[in-house]
């Protein structure tokens, strides 16, 4: 099979680059590789979107295009496109930022050898190839286990049903009066239909978090919250144990960078492990404080008057599918999945989990989270030195359905998250997550660290890319995006970048709390 | 007042009779079918003010019964409990979306299925003593 010439696409403004590439190419056998040349980036976008280029040599500087900017910007227009960038000598930062965007390669101009060039385009390709194919593999297999688990639990659920329904029709009397013997037996049963229940929930989240399907989306927690939620759903199972269940916190908690639903799951685990593993009369608790080896995250305990854990099983306790065989503490009360799901949850949210206990006496189950910060999360896009008229604003999007339904669906905001993300400018603006109140969640908001035009280029640029994406079925939903201004602030010579953050975030959170009207954070 | 007349739709018959004791035992009519085409023949010729139907079906699964039952204009106002066996994700949304009041996950414990069933029948009359969400009961 002959090989068709490769499509190379150089686009490079400075003529004397240009020329030195083209060169390198020259000395090519004919019909390798075919070249063509653009100076701007507005010509090479149109170029890739028409098709035929297998290859694209990108500078990082061209008139209307720069940095990071044109990588995206290309790599939007042509998604499958083999990207090199090309970037000066002091530049390996924006090198390795490229590369972690997507670029295959980089190239430093000046420093290219004659035969370097084509052969870093052959391997490139290669590359990418070898990628998509191991990705694609991948996705058939996880496919066909996700498929395979869905199946073999919807076949466990069917006969579970059944075991359930007349187990239940007897106990109730339906089938005719039954002794109190043969009731007792009944509740055997039935408390190892829930037990089997479990299980198959269990099995099915396991999957997915090994797939990385549990997916954890970063917000701002509210803490008291999550836990209560958590407290009230073992508090009947707590209650038929004649267990003492406490959350006692006095003042109201701060709130944690994590994912409420992921938190609350933790807490369950716990939780249900805590009133499991404690006999009659005992006391389990949770209580939450700031953690002492580091201001910046929450610590939360969960402690029970349980059997404890030996020395040996607390070592492996977090473990994939590990069990405390102790015949007296009849073993087979689960899976062994709960505790390793709550550590894979806790690490994705950046805290630890950790466990200190002693036999006959009771566990205490600890983990952290950070503490939310808004102006931990701005931070990253305030500049050492400001220059002249530069300035902070707020841009603010709100996804209205047009059906005036005021539930918009969490697909749809997790669809509008993503392209806004898209739409922002790396080091200069900041998408905040999810702040205040599940009905405030339609609402997102960005700060741009933006000379005083540019705000509304921003937005215009968001509700464009908004409007094309596919995930929004056209006609359903409307964008309101507008934006203001934070009042001018300057960062005092001795003053530390973290305590001119937390005056940039003090601003912010007024500002959002003007859109709001209700004191949302 | 007459009973309510409920449709229930389940090709196992196991299940069948399961619900038949419990929802007799609660006061409810019961009719059934065992595959999607009889669902259709049965809801039109006993018009039950609930259809309980399960999703993997002989003879058309029940996203199709719930398309058929939409498409027609007598039948389209029979409230429908999904309940089924196979994962809510996806499967809910998809169920809802097709016109399904609310999707009940089996093994459905029994106060919360009639707990549903009370509120879709007669949302204004039901004080169950648990509220369920219906468009995410679980």
């Amino acid at each position: 099979m002959r090989k068709r010439a490769l499509q190379v696409l150089l686009v490079e403004d400075n003529a004397g680059d240009a020329r030195l590439l083209r060169e390198m190419f020259s000395k090519e056998p004919s019909g390798s590789f075919e070249l063509s040349h653009l100076t701007h980036m507005r010509e090479a976008e149109a170029r890739l979107k028409a098709g035929g280029v297998d290859i694209a040599l990108l500078d990082m500087g061209l008139p209307d295009g720069h940095g990071l900017e044109t990588l995206r910007r290309a790599r939007a227009a042509a998604p499958d496109v083999v990207m090199i960038v090309l970037t000066g000598m002091e530049d390996e930062a924006l090198a390795a930022a490229a590369m972690k965007e997507g670029a295959q390669d980089y190239l430093i101009k000046g420093q290219i050898e004659n035969r370097a060039l084509p052969r870093a385009l052959r391997h490139a390709i290669e590359r990418q190839r070898m990628q998509r194919e191991a990705e694609l593999m991948r996705k058939n297999e996880v496919e066909l286990r996700d498929q395979f688990l869905s199946h073999v639990s919807h076949e466990l659920r069917s006969p579970l049903t059944s075991i359930y329904s007349f187990s239940t029709i007897i106990a109730d009397g339906l089938a005719g009066e039954t002794t109190q013997q043969q009731n007792e037996y009944l509740q055997i049963i039935l408390r190892n239909v829930r037990q089997l229940q479990s299980m198959i929930e269990d099995l099915l989240q396991v999957t997915q978090a090994q797939a990385h399907k549990l997916t954890v989306e970063l917000e701002s927690v509210s803490l008291n919250e999550a836990i209560e939620y958590a407290v009230d759903t073992l508090r009947g199972a707590a209650k038929d144990k004649e267990i003492n269940l406490s959350f006692q916190s006095s003042a109201r908690l701060p709130s944690v960078y994590a994912d409420a639903t992921r938190v609350r799951q933790v807490l369950t685990i716990l939780l249900d492990n805590a009133v499991k593993f404690t006999p009659a009369g005992g006391t389990v608790k949770v209580e939450a404080r700031e953690y002492e080896k580091d201001g910046s995250m929450m610590q939360i305990e969960v402690s029970d008057t349980g059997c404890g854990i030996g020395p040996e099983p607390i070592e492996r306790i977090f473990e994939h599918l590990y069990q405390v065989t102790d015949p007296g503490h009849a073993g087979r009360r689960g899976l062994g999945l709960g505790l390793h799901i709550a550590k894979d949850l806790v690490t994705r949210q950046g805290g630890k989990i950790w466990v200190t206990s002693e036999l006959e006496k009771g566990s205490h189950f600890f983990f952290t989270l950070p503490i939310f910060s808004l102006a931990g999360v701005i931070r990253p896009i305030l500049t050492q030195e400001k220059s002249a008229g530069d300035s902070l604003a707020l841009i603010t999007a709100e996804v209205e359905c047009r059906d005036g339904s005021p539930e918009v669906p969490r697909k749809t905001l997790d669809v509008a998250r993503m392209v806004l993300q898209q739409c922002l400018r790396a080091d200069s603006d900041v998408l905040l997550p999810n702040i205040g109140p599940l009905s405030e969640h339609k609402r997102f908001f960005v700060v741009a660290n933006t000379k005083q035009d540019g705000a509304e280029s921003i937005g215009r640029r968001i509700q464009s890319q908004l409007r094309g994406h596919h995930g929004f079925q056209s006609d359903n939903f409307n964008f309101v995006i507008s934006h203001s201004f934070l009042p001018p602030l300057t960062r005092d010579a001795n003053e530390s970048m973290e305590t001119f953050a937390e005056e940039v975030a003090s601003e912010v959170r007024d500002q959002i709390n003007n859109v709001c009207l209700q004191g949302a954070i | 007042m007459s009973q309510k007349k409920i449709l229930v739709v389940d090709d196992d018959p196991d299940v069948r009779l399961g619900l038949q004791l419990r929802l007799n035992a609660n006061h409810y009519d019961v009719i059934f079918a065992g595959d999607g085409v009889a669902s259709i023949a049965e809801a039109r010729k006993h018009m039950p003010d609930l259809m309980i139907l399960d999703l993997g079906l002989p003879a058309g699964d029940g996203f199709s019964v719930l398309e058929r039952l939409k498409a027609n204009e007598k039948l389209s106002s029979i409230p429908v409990i999904v309940l089924s066996g196979r994962d809510r994700v996806g499967n809910r949304d998809r169920a809802i979306k097709a016109g399904a009041r609310t999707f009940l996950q089996k093994p459905t414990p029994n106060e919360k299925l009639l707990a549903v069933i009370r509120m879709v029948l007669d949302p204004k009359e039901s004080t169950p003593e648990v509220v369920y969400d219906l468009a995410d009961p679980s």
